[in-house]
């Protein structure tokens, strides 16, 4: 399956642009990256008013019943900037979540807060494994226990959906972050994120899914987390190549514009291949949520999103030459973001994995 | 008009019926003529069903469909193999031009039909020695001559030449004029006085490949396919239509799937190489980037279908496609360890490795080479400035050489 993108789709990523571009800017940015801790709060109240929060909770829930489309045109906006919170994709998978699970009184409870900018956060890796097998944070009788790491929004989060073990399987278990949790701050290369190591405590959590199904449903939302993160790392990596060429344009050196150099041009032309295959890919991913398809194209999405904005993130940065290692300039946003992005969700490698675990099931 | 699912499915049918007659099993083994004589069949059988010049119009004994029907039959025709090489370039390429072009609209249209038919076959004369990708950079000289013209010069890499019955050909008529003025497009005959045509040896082997050799060869003036002066943008315009075409994310090689199967069955070091990660890591970076092609390619299609003009992102493919192909067909030699060295001169590319890997390099340069395809999107897409051009805006033959 694939799409082309309806009037009112482009014109909600459009809309989404416009609020990006009147409330980001790079110094406002450079200003979250150092102290541990601090996000554009202001921004993400204006997201919400603008129905960010809502796009994928439903309307009898007091959301716009939207889906990954549309999401993912928000989150190619918010990539672009590169904004300075981390709250749209945990809130859309954590309503997904609930969506998908049996717990309907806590859908209800829910998925109205989460149309109201509740900040969300999503608790499934432990060390290095973005999804282990065999969790150690145990749920028992209604309560978790047990150290979770590298949370995104993990420092600020009101909820999480928890990847977790009761003894006989996984669960997947939704949690308010109340004074049981231990908040530890991640120092990180990119701070506005607020990532950190959440420590349980007998923390009250409803499960949504046990055993089997709690697995077959993580895997479910690891794959619509990494689309919404690639269509994040798509804006990144598009806004880059863009910036490469307008400066390779008006650049000049040896008595013309270094766009004009090979070296220069050929690199900027490989950019635009990586983007356009990461656009398709993501467009592809979204257009096919629900179907059989949705697992490899997700996984798809994700390598060739980052692959896209490393390599524009590197590439940008060599093609404005001393420039483009300066504070001030900015251009480390998007290389610290290139990283932060890649990091949450599952490295590479994992989904690597994860791809051709899908393709060789099927492909022969 | 017949839509896409009826149309797919009825060259699907007829292409499984004529393939124990046309496909790869058919064609395996046979001598050139032979060879020959099958591809021409198979292109009378495809007219008489209605599967040429599908997008042309009926009275240039088209079938008036559009080009998205083309594309469409080209994608289900590609996996049976058939022998129909011969007419990429004539149908694809030069016999549109004369359509579009040619004085005597008579005559073309005889030269249409017969061409549809199989039994006539035209190429295409840009390359020469001292350059392909610097097109407008060729020697062949078109001197004036009452109202014909004398064509002196030698032309390099003219596909199919040997088979070939007529060509398009773009000469030098003024070199006093910068490179790109001085050119003029004409048709040739191939059986005319004085042109010479000398097949040559590619790295696989086969010979479709050919030096021509124009001595003193006399055309007249209604040959004249553009203005006087108006060659160049007519080639270009030639390299147009090549637009709809079907186009293939795993670079016309083998599909991943048969990478996937190789790996199942070849170890390394006693561990089956599906498990290895550098095996993996391949597969799956490969997987990515053709499935961003095919949607690429799948959206171009629905925009055609929607009467939109597809987006630019299209000219990636044969970049990006055949040199993956490229890459994972020397992997897969170098997975088969020993088992790797033997080579089915006679297998089709997409069947297999060895193929595909030696016939590689051709696909990357011709038809524009990776670096001027490079060039293409910087330029035209991204508006990225042109190279430093030390032949610009002077006479051609002032051109240090
Ligand atoms: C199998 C095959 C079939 C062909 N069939 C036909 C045919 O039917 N008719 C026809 O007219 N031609 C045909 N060609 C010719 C083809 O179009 C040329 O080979 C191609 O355009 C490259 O030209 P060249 O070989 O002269 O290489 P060159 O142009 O000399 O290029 C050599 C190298 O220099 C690079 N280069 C050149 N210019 C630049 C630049 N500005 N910037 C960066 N790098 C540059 C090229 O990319 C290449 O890597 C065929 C070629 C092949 C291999």
């Amino acid at each position: 399956m694939s799409i082309l993108l309806g009037e009112d789709q482009v014109a909600f990523g459009a809309a989404a642009g416009r609020l990006v571009a009147a409330r980001c800017d790079t110094a406002g940015l450079l200003g979250l990256l150092e102290p541990a801790g601090r996000d554009d709060r202001a921004f993400w109240a204006a997201a919400v008013a603008d129905g960010w929060s809502a796009i994928v909770v439903p309307p009898a829930y007091g959301g716009l019943g939207l889906g990954l489309v549309e999401l993912g045109q928000v989150a190619q906006a918010a990539g672009a900037a590169p904004v300075g919170m981390p709250w749209l994709a945990p809130g859309a998978i954590v309503a997904r979540a609930l969506l998908r699970g049996d717990d309907r009184a806590a859908a209800q409870a829910w998925l109205p807060r989460l149309a109201a900018g509740e900040r969300a956060a999503l608790a499934f890796a432990e060390g290095c494994e973005a999804l282990p097998g065999t969790p150690e944070v145990r749920w028992r009788q209604g309560a978790l226990r047990g150290d979770k790491h590298g949370v995104v929004g993990g420092l600020a989060a009101a909820v999480a959906l928890v990847w977790a073990g009761d003894g006989t399987g996984p669960v997947l278990a939704l949690a308010e972050l109340d004074g049981s949790v231990a908040r530890r701050g991640i120092d990180s290369f990119d701070n506005s994120r607020l990532p950190a190591d959440l420590a349980f405590g007998g923390t009250a959590a409803q499960v949504l899914a046990s055993g089997e199904a709690a697995h077959d449903l993580a895997r479910e939302l690891m794959a619509a987390w990494a689309v919404v993160l690639a269509f994040e790392q798509l804006g990144g990596a598009e806004a880059l190549l863009w910036r490469a060429r307008d400066y390779a344009v008006t650049r000049r050196a040896f008595g013309q514009p270094i766009g004009a150099f090979q070296s220069v041009k050929h690199r900027i032309a490989e950019l635009y291949g990586l983007v356009e295959i990461a656009r398709a890919n993501c467009l592809h991913a979204a257009a096919c949520d629900g179907t059989a398809e949705f697992a490899r194209a997700a996984a798809a999405a994700r390598l060739s999103a980052t692959e896209a904005y490393d390599t524009a993130a590197r590439d940008c940065v060599q093609v404005h030459g001393g420039l483009g290692t300066t504070w001030e300039g900015g251009l480390h946003l998007h290389m610290r973001r290139a990283r932060s992005l890649a990091a949450e969700c599952g490295n590479t490698l994992r989904w690597e994995d994860w791809l051709v675990d899908a393709i060789a099931g099927i492909a022969l | 008009m017949i839509a896409l699912d009826a149309w797919r499915a009825q060259a699907r049918a007829w292409l499984a019926s004529v393939a124990p007659r046309f496909g790869k099993e058919a064609a395996r083994g046979l001598a050139p003529e032979a060879h020959l004589a099958l591809g021409r069949a198979y292109q009378r059988a495809k007219f008489e069903a209605g599967f040429a010049g599908i997008n042309w119009a009926p009275e240039w004994h088209g079938q008036g469909l559009t080009p998205l029907h083309k594309v469409v039959f080209e994608e289900e025709e590609m996996p049976f193999g058939m022998p129909m090489g011969y007419f990429g370039v004539s149908l694809g390429i030069s016999v549109p031009v004369v359509m579009q072009m040619a004085q005597d609209r008579d005559w073309a249209r005889e030269r249409v039909l017969a061409a549809l038919r199989g039994d006539e076959i035209w190429c295409q004369l840009f390359s020469e020695p001292s350059g392909g990708s610097d097109l407008a950079g060729l020697r062949t000289r078109a001197e004036p001559d009452g109202n014909q013209w004398r064509l002196n010069g030698q032309k390099l890499w003219t596909t199919w030449a040997q088979h070939s019955d007529y060509g398009v050909i773009v000469a030098r008529h003024d070199p006093a004029l910068p490179k790109h003025k001085g050119l003029t497009y004409f048709w040739l005959d191939m059986h005319a006085p004085g042109v010479t045509v000398r097949p040559f040896r590619l790295a696989t082997g086969d010979a479709h490949v050919n030096e021509v050799f124009l001595d003193e060869v006399r055309i007249d003036d209604t040959q004249r396919l553009s203005p006087v002066g108006g060659g160049f943008a007519a080639a270009m315009a030639t390299l147009m239509i090549e637009r709809y075409s079907a186009a293939d994310p795993a670079g016309f090689g083998p599909p991943l799937e048969a990478f996937v199967a190789l790996a199942r069955v070849r170890t390394i070091g006693g561990r089956p190489a599906l498990d290895d990660g550098r095996i993996r890591s391949v597969i799956a970076r490969t997987y990515a980037m053709r499935s961003g092609l095919d949607a690429i390619r799948t959206r171009a299609m629905r925009m055609m279908e929607a009467g939109m003009e597809p987006g630019p992102e299209g000219a990636l493919s044969k970049l990006v496609s055949v040199r993956s192909r490229q890459r994972l067909s020397e992997l897969a030699i170098d997975l088969s360890g020993a088992l790797g060295l033997a080579w089915d001169q006679g297998a089709w590319v997409k069947d297999d490795w060895v193929q595909s890997w030696l016939s590689a390099p051709t696909m990357r340069i011709a038809g524009g080479a990776d670096e001027m395809l490079l060039n293409t999107i910087a330029e035209r897409i991204l508006g990225l400035p042109q190279d430093h051009r030390p032949d610009k805006g002077i006479a051609f033959r002032d051109v240090p050489v």
